[in-house]
């Protein structure tokens, strides 16, 4: 091949077998000829232009066929999946640049398309609390582009599992299918899939998952000296020392390898309440209380500023929202004959912080006041003591050793006196029991509650269930079918139970006031970007719309028992709730994850060449090994050689054609 | 056919002569010495000096005019080929001779020095004129000089003399056109070139051979080429031209392309050959 360049240049050099022209006369000719060879010097390079050109292109032709290449990047396999991690932590900005790990992941993911041949197909995924599929097979590089960019930052929280899932549901399809204790087997070949996963490794690895067919590679995505500070709570509650006032609670973590002191500041409303500088350790927690008004309510906004010096690698867990609600004492109606232990146990310094209680005698409820009251939810709970009212208030209730003035109670109840039950089981999963342990309670008498249609049975003994609760509107009804305090045939009155000396009384009292208070501790119930909010609102026939923190609008249903699940908590910040116009409820959606915010890259152990190494993923019982950033593989060159040959043959033949004129 | 020089015709013509003899036009007295014609005397003047003096006339004669045609295988190119061309316009300029009564002869270049063609005289000759101009055939290569000077070798007589060629001689044309000088004829010299030769529409790796001495040059055809090659020939036009204005001579290009009526009618005239 080398021959070729040569024989091109001596071609050049025989002599040109001319087409003979017979001519009238070569006079002129021959005085042209002999005026040309003057300047004859242009000739030979005009001639030698077409054979510079002629030599290029057998040169590139040459250099084409030798495949010359350099070390790069090279897809190995068929098919892809690209799962491409857009949690909070790769929001974080410490990539190449100041970019976002997002986005170098995202170029990373277009590097690799780029290098796909045709004959190859990939798929991307996206995940952080969900996983998405972006875009399904295809060996379409545009759409591949186009389905990458669709990819946006989010703030939850990371789960390889659901994405590592979705991944196995496209690579291994259902292996076995069992036919009549014949197992048939998948006759389909099946194919390795390369599964890559782009990540900055900020989570737990996933256990009981089998890869199967998928590679998995994983190319981790930013530093591992990534600093961060973040706010990882924001609370608010009654001050235990001072219960008029509110205190608000701000938990700030340093993510960074250096301590650092920090400007916690407090907003109410967009008003700076109070700022405090808080100095944290490396590595540490460092928390700020600020004081407020009991009577503050609105949008509650924390912000750390760690100073301009500071490299902040990850902005979005700087800010901290919470929802103040005007808070409303609870108020419970006591209505009773007279129970010490039972008034005890709701005016313990904790009861009282979640209620306010109120008694009166069962023959006040006859009264005026009673009346208005119980007809206009003055009340959030109603607790009737050996008495029951004539008609039901509008309130929650909790009926001790009577049954509610319900035709639905009165058919259920044959009010069947057992002596003695023995408590057997006891729903612990219901809110009301949570924490209590109810065994070895001795009961005198008490009646059996059979509770009615949709009701549920909370506690079961020997002799049928004894206390039970049930749904009445939107309002609830707690029956305990046995008294703790009575009055025996005699006419005096007498403990029913041994219960009040067990710890499982003033327990469970809390857990009512808790249960029934309307809700005061929901907002504070940290609510987690792309997870479901769930919010108990009453039910309504209006109207109901969620207002984003971006300022976005979105219809929303609430269900028949009046709550509402709202899954489209993609975004930081407090959402309002408005119903037929009117703002109901706000809640607020936090971070709040120390995993998401500690963005630094987890080092493992020292591998052999002593330099740290990024620790692998473990899925399954694998161990993924963190991939360096370039894969190095040959890349090819000749298809551009080849091209740029075909382009010089073409501009040779058009000087060939145009010579005359050039 | 107009002539500036007078010549001395052979026979009675319709041009002036140098010639005294017998005609309206007065040229000079002379004494009569004995044996002149005594019908030339002027009776009125012997009335009034009682001396007998001659009346002297100019003699009208006829005029030598030439054909000369180069009909070598040069000529024998172009659409219609330059040998046509230059036989159409021979034809022409000998019928307006013929028709002044003059006396027309039609010879190529390269006939031999012997041979002498025939005298035409009269529009009665027309035809066998146009016989001969048509039995002109191309041969072999003639110098234009070796012809030039046999024609004047065999014609020794003054006259209009038009040579029809392509002046393309290796040797040159000076020489040839001096002979015409030293004959002291009245020459025109009519370039004849074929549009191939003006624009040469040729491509490529050539090699132009002679058709005449079968010479061979070799030519790679490019822009600057073609250029070099219009300067030339116009460069050997004007030189051709110049040579003739300084000598005395007619000179004319033709171009195949233009039809020949229009070559007589117009170019010709206006350059003084043709009335």
């Amino acid at each position: 091949m080398g021959m070729i360049p040569p024989a091109i240049f001596a071609l050049y050099f025989l002599k040109l077998k001319r087409q003979p022209l017979e001519v009238p006369s070569t006079y002129l000719w021959h005085r042209v000829i002999e005026d040309l060879h003057v300047n004859s010097l242009w000739q030979r390079l005009r001639k030698s232009l077409l054979l510079f050109l002629q030599l290029l292109v057998v040169g590139l032709a040459i250099l084409a066929v030798l495949r010359p290449g350099w070390q790069g990047e090279k897809l190995q396999g068929q098919q892809f999946i690209f799962l491409v991690d857009n949690s909070a932590s790769m929001s974080a900005t410490d990539a190449e640049n100041g970019r976002s790990r997002i986005s170098e992941a995202k170029e990373r993911v277009a590097a690799l398309v780029d290098q796909m041949e045709s004959d190859m197909t990939a798929m991307i995924i996206s995940f952080a609390e969900q996983p998405d599929v972006v875009q399904e097979f295809t060996n379409n590089r545009r759409q591949l582009r186009d389905a990458l960019d669709r990819i946006e930052p989010s703030a939850a929280q990371t789960d390889l599992t659901g994405a590592l899932r979705l991944a196995d549901g496209f690579a291994n399809p259902g292996r076995i299918t069992i036919e009549e204790e014949n197992a048939e087997y998948e006759v389909t070949e099946q194919q390795d899939i390369e599964l890559f996963i782009l990540s900055d490794g900020r989570f737990a690895g996933v256990k009981d998952f089998s890869l199967g067919n998928l590679q998995p590679m994983f190319l981790p995505i930013g530093s591992p000296k990534a600093a961060n500070l973040a706010i990882t709570a924001l609370n608010t509650r009654q001050g235990e020392e001072r219960p008029e006032l509110l205190q608000a609670f701000v938990q700030v973590a340093n993510f960074g390898s250096e301590a650092r002191s920090v400007v916690v500041e407090l907003y109410l409303n967009e008003l700076l309440l109070d700022a405090a500088e808080v100095e944290v350790t490396a590595g540490g927690v460092a928390s700020a209380t600020f004081n407020l008004s009991r009577e503050a309510e609105g949008e509650l906004r924390a912000v750390i500023d760690p100073g301009k010096d500071y490299q902040d690698d990850l902005k979005l867990d700087n800010t901290a929202y919470a929802v103040l609600e005007n808070r409303r004492d609870s108020r419970v109606l006591l209505v009773t004959p007279g129970n010490t232990s039972l008034e005890a146990a709701l005016t313990t310094e904790r009861a009282k912080r979640l209620a306010k209680m109120e008694k009166i005698a069962p023959a006040a409820l006859e009264g005026n006041a009673y009346q208005r009251q119980s007809q206009t939810e003055y009340y959030d709970l109603i607790i009737f003591d050996q008495c029951a009212p004539e008609t039901m208030p509008q309130a929650n209730t909790l009926f001790i050793g009577a049954l509610p003035p319900l035709d639905s109670w009165k058919k259920a109840v044959d009010s069947e006196v057992v002596l003695g039950p023995q408590i057997i089981d006891w729903d612990r999963n219901h809110p009301l029991l949570s924490l209590l342990e109810l065994g070895g309670i001795q009961i005198a008498d008490a009646i059996v509650v059979r509770p009615p249609l949709g009701g549920r049975e909370l506690v079961d003994s020997t002799d049928g269930p004894l206390v039970a609760i049930v749904p009445r509107d939107h309002y609830e009804d707690v029956v305990i079918g046995f008294e703790i305090v009575g009055t025996n045939e005699a006419g005096e009155r007498t403990y029913n139970t041994d219960w009040p000396r067990k710890h499982s009384f003033p327990g469970f009292w809390l857990n009512v006031l808790e249960h029934f208070s309307g809700g005061a501790e929901d907002s504070q119930l940290a609510n987690r970007p792309e997870k479901m909010v769930e919010l108990k609102l009453g039910p309504t026939e209006e109207n109901v719309e969620v207002v984003l923190p971006d300022g976005s609008r979105q219809n929303v249903a609430v269900d028949a028992t009046g709550r509402l699940s709202f899954p489209n908590t993609e975004q930081q910040g407090i959402y309002d709730i408005i119903v037929g116009g009117r703002l109901v409820k706000q809640f607020a959606v936090n971070l709040f994850d120390r995993s998401e915010s500690d963005i630094s890259l987890r080092l493992g152990q020292k591998g052999e060449d002593n330099l740290n190494r990024i620790e692998s993923l473990e899925i399954g019982f694998v161990d993924v090994a963190a991939q360096p950033p370039q894969t190095e593989v040959r890349r090819e060159l000749w298809k551009p050689l080849l091209l740029l040959a075909l382009v010089v043959l073409v501009l040779e033949w058009y000087i060939y054609n145009r010579r005359v004129y050039i | 056919m107009v002539t500036r020089k007078i010549f001395r015709g052979r026979m009675k013509g319709e041009r002036r002569s140098k010639r005294k003899g017998q005609s309206v036009e007065f040229a000079d007295f002379r004494n009569y010495v004995a044996g002149d014609d005594l019908r030339q005397l002027d009776w009125n003047l012997y009335a009034r000096l009682d001396k007998l003096i001659l009346k002297l006339f100019l003699e009208e004669e006829d005029l030598h005019f030439y054909a000369l045609v180069d009909a070598s295988l040069s000529m024998d190119f172009g659409d219609p080929s330059k040998l046509e061309y230059a036989k159409q316009l021979a034809a022409a300029l000998a019928f307006v001779g013929l028709i002044r009564a003059d006396r027309v002869r039609i010879e190529t270049l390269d006939q031999p020095v012997a041979q002498r063609n025939p005298v035409y005289r009269g529009r009665a000759s027309a035809w066998r004129m146009l016989r001969q101009v048509e039995a002109i055939e191309s041969r072999g290569g003639t110098k234009l000089a070796t012809g030039v000077k046999n024609f004047c070798l065999r014609n020794p007589g003054r006259g209009i003399v038009v040579l029809i060629s392509d002046l393309m001689d290796k040797e040159g044309y000076e020489t040839a056109l001096k002979y015409f000088l030293s004959h002291e004829m009245d020459c025109f010299v009519i370039q004849i070139l074929s549009q191939a030769e003006i624009e040469p529409d040729v491509k490529g790796d050539l090699r132009l051979v002679d058709c005449e001495d079968q010479d061979e040059a070799e030519i790679t055809v490019s822009a600057p080429l073609l250029r070099k090659y219009h300067q030339t020939l116009n460069a050997f036009c004007e030189g051709a031209q110049q040579f003739c204005a300084k000598r005395g001579m007619h000179y004319l290009l033709a171009n195949n392309q233009m039809p020949v009526e229009e070559l007589v009618a117009k170019h010709l005239r206006r350059r003084g050959l043709v009335r």
